[in-house]
């Protein structure tokens, strides 16, 4: 209990929003009446992360990811709900809380477009009074570990999205931070730049032990870093636990992947196996989860299998089945 | 039930002023290394100030010819009105104007999770701003007073009585426009205000004409509302148009309207923030 940095519970935000149609006549009438409608974007949430946790914050656009990260950064306060982070409640915002958090939003800069990085860099160590030797230490390693030191010096203006994206790393975490919020991080880069900040994340992670939390809708992002998920749809916990074990839960099937010498042999496939694909003996099969293994020996038995492999279902069909369904 | 509690506890203290004068000073600093890259935009903006003054100084000037208008010679006109266009110069508060945009765009979130009040970022751009501009007006200034002869006897007493009035015209700017730009926590087109607190200024603050000039009633309201006390009032000292009991109400209305400019700046930020964290940035 005592070891858990951030503690949430029955946590629940309501927005108030002004509703009207469209048109003149509505606009009129709304300036004398308006009407309100709720909009419940957090329902009775709980969870605890403890300290130097990676935790993955899925789920569909609008289920209320930003919103519960908003409340723990201090932004939002809680219509009902308990919340501590480092002890502290977060929205009082405290000088002493801010500076032991950060938070690094993939569509928000806090870098200035016309000075070169260090400069800005220089600010906020002043801003998070930090000792400038620890600056210099922290400095060093960030840019060596990120490889960024032929940016410091050039205007922000010129930079690239991934190349922004670094320096808004270094700025968020130059003054150490205890608990790290990672919104959208790769939101827009490409592939190899998502890979780099990927090792990043998890490296600074290792060396700090700092907690992160971490949205982002690209899955491999969350299986390469979050040993632990929590997913949230329609503002309700659907699952919190580990990423293999939401696979196990959500997808009561695996595939089966067959290549096949010679002629195929659908006819002698088990009634429970599904065919997926099947492309010049090339197979898929779908079969349930329990009967993996038998199924498997039958096909090893009856087929002329050149090559067999059982895997789990791709995250992504999982979690689209959830976001479909929201259900788990 | 008693967390509730608890956090309605803690929202008072939010707006607190929890003091952080390094980070304060840095940030200035980095907003003017930031701004001296457009020094071109800047002296553009401070020329399209100038410009309303300067026509009222070749009206007036024109107007007293030879003679006097309402007590001023020619060469009174003059100077009174350079010294105005430094003045204006000097106290106008073009960050207000951005302030509505930081609050709708979401930029009060990056402000909002620093340990540092977001006021200065608005005054670290006021700093930042004053320096890029007094390049630009005392030289153009300099020039105009060569060309025009300003006729201008700067007693002591004026003189150092000048500073305080010039230092208390900018905070009341400042803070009267801030406070206003902070309804954009609620209304989505606020700045529609402060271009009124403009037209006001135009009209009462001396820039029309001086306050001494002003008809009847126009003057009483020159008077007694704040506007006079962010423009006109540092000039008139400057150019020798009070007596000591002038001066010494002026800086009575001055520190006055400063207070409440500044009570109406604390409501409206705590109240503000308030319903931003309520309804998300």
């Amino acid at each position: 209990m005592s070891a858990s940095q951030i503690v949430v519970k029955n946590l629940c935000k309501t927005y108030r929003v002004p509703e009207r149609e469209a048109g003149v006549g509505a606009a009129l009438k709304s300036l004398v009446h308006r009407v309100y409608r709720d909009v419940e974007a957090v329902r009775d949430v709980s969870f605890e992360i403890a300290r130097g946790e990676f935790v993955g914050f899925i789920g569909p656009n609008g289920a209320g990811k930003t919103t519960t990260l908003k409340v723990l950064s201090g932004l939002l306060h809680p219509t009902s709900g308990e919340v501590r982070v480092l002890g502290f409640t977060p929205w009082a915002r405290q000088h002493d809380y801010l500076r032991r958090i950060s938070m690094v939003l993939g569509n928000k800069s806090q870098m200035l477009w016309d000075i070169p990085p260090l400069d800005s860099f220089d600010v906020l160590g002043d801003i998070y009074r930090v000792p400038p030797t620890e600056f210099k230490s922290t400095l060093d390693e960030l840019v060596a570990l990120l490889e960024m030191e032929d940016l410091l010096t050039k205007p922000v203006r010129n930079f690239s999205l991934g190349e922004r994206m670094k320096c808004e790393l270094v700025a968020g975490l130059l003054h150490r931070p205890d608990v790290l919020f990672l919104d959208e991080p790769t939101l827009g880069l490409d592939v190899s730049m998502q890979a780099r900040l990927r090792r990043f994340f998890a490296e600074y992670n290792r060396r700090s032990g700092v907690t992160v939390i971490l949205t982002s809708h690209y899955m491999a992002d969350v299986t390469a870093l979050c040993p632990r998920v929590i997913l949230i749809h329609h503002g309700q916990l659907l699952y919190d636990g580990a990423l293999h074990g939401l696979a196990e839960k959500l997808a009561p099937f695996k595939l089966i992947r067959l290549a096949l010498s010679g002629t195929n042999g659908q006819s002698d496939l088990p009634p429970e196996a599904d065919v997926v694909e099947q492309e010049n003996g090339h197979l898929t099969l779908r079969v349930p989860r329990a009967t993996t293994p038998t199924i498997t020996a039958q096909l090893l038995n009856t087929l002329p299998v050149v090559d067999l492999s059982v895997e789990d279902p791709p995250i992504e069909a999982v979690i689209d089945r959830i976001y479909q369904e929201g259900t788990v | 039930m008693m967390q509730e509690a608890r956090g309605k506890k803690w929202d008072s203290r939010i707006t607190l002023p929890q003091v952080n004068f390094r980070g304060g000073l840095a940030l200035i600093r980095k907003t003017w290394l930031s701004w001296v890259q457009h020094r071109s935009f800047f002296f553009l903006l401070a020329f399209g100030w100038m410009i309303p003054p300067l026509i009222y100084l070749f009206v007036w000037s024109t107007a007293a010819g030879g003679g006097t208008v309402g007590g001023f010679s020619r060469g009174q006109f003059v100077a009174y009105y350079l010294v105005l266009i430094v003045v204006n110069q000097l106290t106008y508060s073009q960050t207000n104007w951005t302030v509505g945009d930081v609050i709708r765009y979401g930029g009060m979130n990056m402000q909002l999770l620093r340990p540092l009040s977001p006021v200065f970022d608005a005054l670290s751009s006021e700093v930042a701003g004053k320096v890029v501009y007094i390049l630009f007006i005392v030289p153009v200034t300099a020039v105009l007073a060569l060309w025009l002869r300003p006729e201008l006897h700067v007693t002591l007493r004026n003189g150092l009585a000048f500073i305080p009035a010039l230092a208390l015209a900018w905070a009341l700017r400042f803070f009267w426009g801030y406070w206003l730009a902070l309804l954009a926590f609620w209304a989505t087109r606020a700045d529609a205000l402060l271009a009124l607190q403009d037209a006001l200024i135009f009209l009462l603050a001396g820039q029309v004409a001086p306050t001494a000039l002003l008809p009847g009633v126009l003057r009483q309201a020159a008077v007694w509302l704040p506007f006079r006390y962010m423009v006109g009032f540092p000039v008139e000292v400057l150019t020798g148009q009070l007596n000591a009991t002038g001066i010494l109400t002026g800086f009575a209305f001055q520190l006055g309207w400063l207070a409440v400019a500044l009570a109406l700046f604390s409501v409206m930020w705590r109240a503000g923030v308030k319903r931003y964290s309520a309804v998300g940035g």
